[in-house]
């Protein structure tokens, strides 16, 4: 029964999502990127290690394949990891309050679902929706500029990976805060901002040497540490895309970390209100 | 281990305010009893607690004290709402769905596998009359429309326990005839129906018991064929005397007659007595029984 449930949560999360027009926006803004790689962007491998690049048939252009291959990988991760990702926050930021409304919650918990399970289910189809989002364009890239190269890089499909996690981290913020309030603004507004601030955070080493007081230095400290390392992760994701080595995998640990304490609280939150 | 459809324990629901903790106290110590296979009426006016109650029925609220069990089995379990429909009055259908697709949704979450779904959904729609609208999407359907699919939803599991708020409510005429011969065949299947209803008169034809909540509590409760039950006689007679007809309280009700309301047989024959005495000519003497309606007023204003 359990898997008949969760299956429906998930479809349900999908037709709600796809009734809202941002979403197949985000998805068309994917399809157009690659469509302009598949027909407009012509490739032409010279001597095996150089390419000469034309769009709408003119400004040739010779370059490394490989280095041609890195850029635009790194390109895409960037852009998926960061307007793709405001993208699919502003988008999902309605899913939990349009769950909550009057008329509907009351329907929901009538059955023989749990509340955890309610939640958790539209999360999951929440995560699997931005997945198959991320797949299409990442995916689609990869095959593209395989085939027109013959340079496979295994390493790029790892944006696939970071932006899923990064973007399941944030949910748990887009959740919490659609369960406390309710409110879609305020649910794309909490974790935007976390996207903002992250990259001024990682400025960690700088910014305590200029931080005069203790307690200022032991404040930016713990939010560096508490909250989720957006840019850190960032980071990663372009070091694995590019085939560089990682420097520390503990942006990822803190950040799954806090990732679990929200969803955490946002359930127990669920489980505890009355509708 | 409880035989009871629904048992109510000594409920009690306090809601505090978000910043001054202010509290109301919405439900104070309700309790009663369904009987498996009967159809019930809560009723009570506005604020009484009667929504309140059917969501601690159905663990949409934590009750702050007491308990509920549904087949004895506690509200709060999940298996207890395993045989439970639900139609709440002011439902919002996602209305993404179709007809068919919000049904499908919702049967697959009271736990139907996808060979019972295809085979009871188009049952369903046919049954409340929406079977050439399962593909129409529900922001096409009316008010009415609305309602019959909610039924149909919260009937699609084929529960033992049906618990309907104002389940007639923006049905036209013909739709409430319908809905109610939909609830008959239920109640003559064994199930149990619990109607939380502001249509008295709906609640006195269908239900076979009732409780009134007034103020958070239970007011009077009992079966309906009882509390409009005996009221008391009504004595009309013609060439009354005026002293008489003062003396009885009379009402004139047209023509020469006289309308008495008396509570009792043994005032009523009394009555009788001065009135054969006084020379007047006795038409009709008869029992009255109450409305619900009368009922319910009588329970929340007794003044």
């Amino acid at each position: 029964m359990i898997a008949i449930q969760t299956l429906a949560l998930i479809r349900d999360t999908f037709r709600e999502a796809m009734a809202r027009k941002i979403f197949w926006g985000l998805f068309g803004l994917s399809t157009a990127m690659i469509l302009f790689f598949l027909f407009l962007l012509r490739i032409d491998v010279v001597e095996g290690g150089t390419a000469t690049l034309s769009m709408f048939g003119r400004s040739d252009r010779r370059m490394d394949v490989d280095q041609l291959v890195r850029g635009v990988h790194g390109g895409i991760a960037t852009f998926l990891y960061s307007f793709g990702m405001f993208l699919s926050l502003f988008a999902s930021a309605g899913l939990v309050p349009s769950l909550l409304e009057p008329g509907r919650i009351e329907v929901l918990l009538s059955k023989p679902v749990a509340r955890w399970h309610l939640l958790l289910g539209r999360y999951l189809g929440n995560v699997l929706l931005v997945s198959a989002n991320s797949v299409w364009l990442v995916g689609g890239v990869w095959v593209i500029f395989g085939l027109k190269t013959g340079v496979w890089t295994p390493q790029f499909l790892l944006a696939i990976t970071s932006t899923v996690f990064l973007f399941s981290v944030l949910l748990t913020v887009v959740f919490l805060t659609g369960v406390l309030f309710e409110s879609a603004a305020l649910a794309t507004m909490i974790p935007v901002a976390l996207m903002i601030i992250s990259p001024i955070l990682a400025q960690e080493k700088t910014v305590v040497k200029l931080l005069s007081s203790d307690w200022a230095r032991a404040v930016w400290k713990g939010l560096y540490q508490v909250l989720p390392k957006v840019f850190d992760i960032g980071h990663i994701t372009l070091n694995l895309v590019r085939r560089e080595p990682v420097e520390s995998w503990m942006p990822v640990a803190t950040s799954a970390a806090f990732a679990i304490v929200v969803l955490a609280l946002a359930l127990w939150h669920f489980e505890r209100r009355d509708f | 281990m409880s035989e009871y459809a629904i048992q109510a324990q000594e409920l009690v629901k306090i809601f505090r305010t978000r910043w001054s903790r202010r509290e109301v106290r919405a439900v104070d110590g309700i309790s009663f009893t369904v009987e498996p296979g009967t159809t019930f009426g809560l009723l009570g006016p506005n604020g009484a607690g009667k929504t309140t109650c059917v969501k601690i029925l159905l663990s949409s609220i934590h009750p702050t004290a007491g308990r509920a069990t549904l087949f004895g089995k506690d509200s709060r379990d999940l298996l207890a709402r395993l045989p439970i429909g639900y139609l709440p009055e002011n439902h919002r259908f996602p209305t993404y769905f179709t007809g068919a697709g919000m049904l499908d949704l919702y049967g697959s979450l009271s736990g139907m596998d996808s060979a019972a779904r295809a085979r009871r959904i188009p049952e369903l729609l046919e049954l409340v009359g929406l079977d050439k609208w399962g593909d129409v999407r529900l922001g096409k359907y009316s008010k009415g429309m609305l309602q019959r699919v909610g039924l149909a939803q919260a009937l699609l599991h084929e529960p033992k326990l049906l618990i309907l708020d104002e389940p007639t409510d923006g049905v036209d005429p013909v739709g409430r005839i319908q809905i109610r011969q939909i609830l008959q065949a239920l109640e003559a299947k064994g199930v149990t129906v619990f109607i939380n209803s502001h249509q008295l008169a709906e609640v006195e034809t269908f239900c076979r018991d009732v409780a009134i909540l007034h103020k958070g509590k239970v007011a009077l409760t009992g079966r309906v064929k009882d509390l409009t039950a005996t009221k008391g006689f009504r004595l009309t007679a013609r060439q009354v005397p005026e002293a008489l007809q003062s003396e009885l309280g009379g009402v004139a009700t047209g023509g020469a007659a006289v309308s008495f309301q008396i509570a009792t047989l043994e005032e009523a024959n009394a009555a009788l007595d001065k009135l054969r005495a006084g020379r007047s000519l006795i038409e009709s003497l008869v029992q009255t029984s109450s409305t619900l309606e009368e009922v319910f007023v009588r329970t929340i204003n007794p003044s």
